[in-house]
């Protein structure tokens, strides 16, 4: 399979002053078509810093981002023709419903598609005469989904998008990452929820104080550590424990 | 940018800022400093910032199919047509008084800045200061409003002053003639454009290259 999204040796340094306060370090991974990447870590881990870093929101000091094939940052507005992103906790134009959104939205969209758009809503069952604040943040995550996939995206970058979600909706959820998975879109999404990486990731990128522990398919994964940990079968909590464990000092 | 432009007007834009543009009958005022006007587009444009961030918009516009740039130059683009709005109305309204309103008693004795040549040159120069100082400022960070806010008011009140104060030295009382085009007026206009236009210009370019560093 090709990778619609590669990442090369990303690095971002958060100072104050002189002193680091964080970093992120020679981040690498890949992510194929049809493939979902769960990318996991503990809050405050790196996921958002990196997911951003890829979406140029933030400057990283080193590295490159390729996306279908071509360089993030020398064909910025072509390659967001073909990505739709969601970000958990974030509630644009709140007080706006979502058929005006939608609107304005779809005019910068080659390949927007009404009818995608129409069916989505539908099968979201999402109001478009609703306010963006009126909606649960499982639905808000949907109409995200929703606008991405109404213009073909085949790349989807999802920070935390299972955030503040029901357990029936994270299964939605995954149900619906898998069904976009099998139609070829490549998803990439963070998340430190274990069991939403157990119901539909392929592959797994586990990034820890801002490196990369391991990026892996997911069976590959869970074998790996199974080794390490001399144990059958662990669950992907069970090594996210065995990665993070630290004795409390108290 | 046409894109950009329309989706600043439909999803952005706070009402006041499009409704401040009235503040151009000021023109009209005896007894006012009309200059004020372009003190009050800055603020109604201000509202819309206020409210862009409240909505995420940077971030929304960020991940629109467009260029990192084209964000910083469709905000400015925004903010040139409401103040070219506001300058071609205040301009119709300086042609009444220079005309049909020449020789009304209360701009006759108006000791206050009349509507002329150099009031135009004057507004502009208070608009590059929301350009330079408002929206220079704020893309620094594209978050923080105040300090640039309060910049643009302090330079604003500044080129008031002087503005208004020209005309009240010995022998500059023709600055305030109500109507006819002097050399004086005619400078001070170019002064204005020059001003307005470089301005506006650099801090454009200042301010893309301190947004495509930023981290949102």
């Amino acid at each position: 399979m090709s990778a619609v999204l590669e990442v090369k040796s990303l690095s971002k340094t958060y100072r104050q002053g002189q002193a680091v306060t964080f970093q992120v370090k020679d981040i690498s991974f890949k992510v194929e078509a049809g493939q979902v990447m769960g990318f996991i870590g503990r809050n405050g881990a790196g996921k958002t810093t990196t997911l951003k870093a890829i979406l140029n929101l933030i400057r990283p000091e080193a590295g490159q981002v390729l996306i279908f094939g071509k360089d993030f940052l020398e064909a910025e507005d072509e390659i967001k023709q073909e990505t739709g992103y969601a970000v958990g906790g974030m509630s644009y134009y709140k007080r706006k419903r979502i058929k005006d959104i939608a609107e304005v939205t779809k005019t910068f969209y080659d390949n927007w598609d009404d009818q995608a758009y129409r069916h989505y809503l539908k099968g979201f069952k999402l109001d478009e005469n609703k306010r963006l604040m009126d909606l649960s943040e499982g639905m808000k995550v949907k109409f995200y989904l929703t606008m991405a996939l109404s213009h073909q995206a085949k790349l989807l970058i999802l920070d935390e998008p299972s955030s503040g979600l029901d357990p029936v909706s994270r299964d939605e959820m995954a149900e619906i990452f898998k069904k976009l998975a099998a139609k070829g879109v490549a998803i990439l999404f963070s998340t430190h929820i274990t069991s939403d990486l157990d119901k539909c990731a392929d592959a797994i990128t586990y990034i820890k104080d801002g490196k990369i522990v391991a990026s892996m398919d997911k069976q590959d994964f869970i074998e790996h550590f199974a080794n390490e940990m001399a144990t059958t079968s662990p669950s992907l909590e069970d090594i996210m424990v065995y990665i993070e464990h630290e004795e409390v000092d108290i | 940018m046409k894109k950009l432009l329309a989706k600043e007007i439909r999803l952005t834009a706070n009402p006041l800022s499009i409704v401040f543009i009235a503040f151009a009958l000021m023109t009209l005022f005896p007894g006012y400093p009309i200059l004020m006007d372009g003190f009050f587009l800055g603020l109604g444009i201000f509202f819309t910032y206020q409210q862009a961030r409240e909505c995420d918009d940077v971030i929304y516009t960020v991940l629109l199919p467009v260029r990192k740039k084209d964000v910083v130059t469709s905000k400015y683009a925004f903010v040139i047509m409401i103040q070219m709005a506001n300058f071609i109305l205040c301009v119709l309204l300086t042609l009444l008084r220079m005309t049909v309103l020449k020789d009304a008693g209360v701009y006759l004795a108006n000791v206050m800045m009349n509507a002329n040549l150099m009031y135009l040159g004057f507004l502009l120069m208070v608009y590059a200061c929301f350009n330079i100082f408002f929206l220079g400022g704020y893309f620094k960070t594209a978050y923080k409003q105040g300090v640039p806010f309060l910049a643009f008011s302090v330079a604003t009140f500044i080129v008031i002053t002087i503005g208004e104060t020209l005309s009240k030295v010995p022998g500059g009382q023709i600055l305030n003639a109500t109507s006819g085009v002097h050399p004086v007026h005619a400078v001070v206009f170019a002064v204005g454009v020059l001003v307005y236009v470089v301005g506006t210009w650099a801090s454009m370019i200042q301010s893309i290259k301190h947004f495509e560093n930023i981290d949102l």
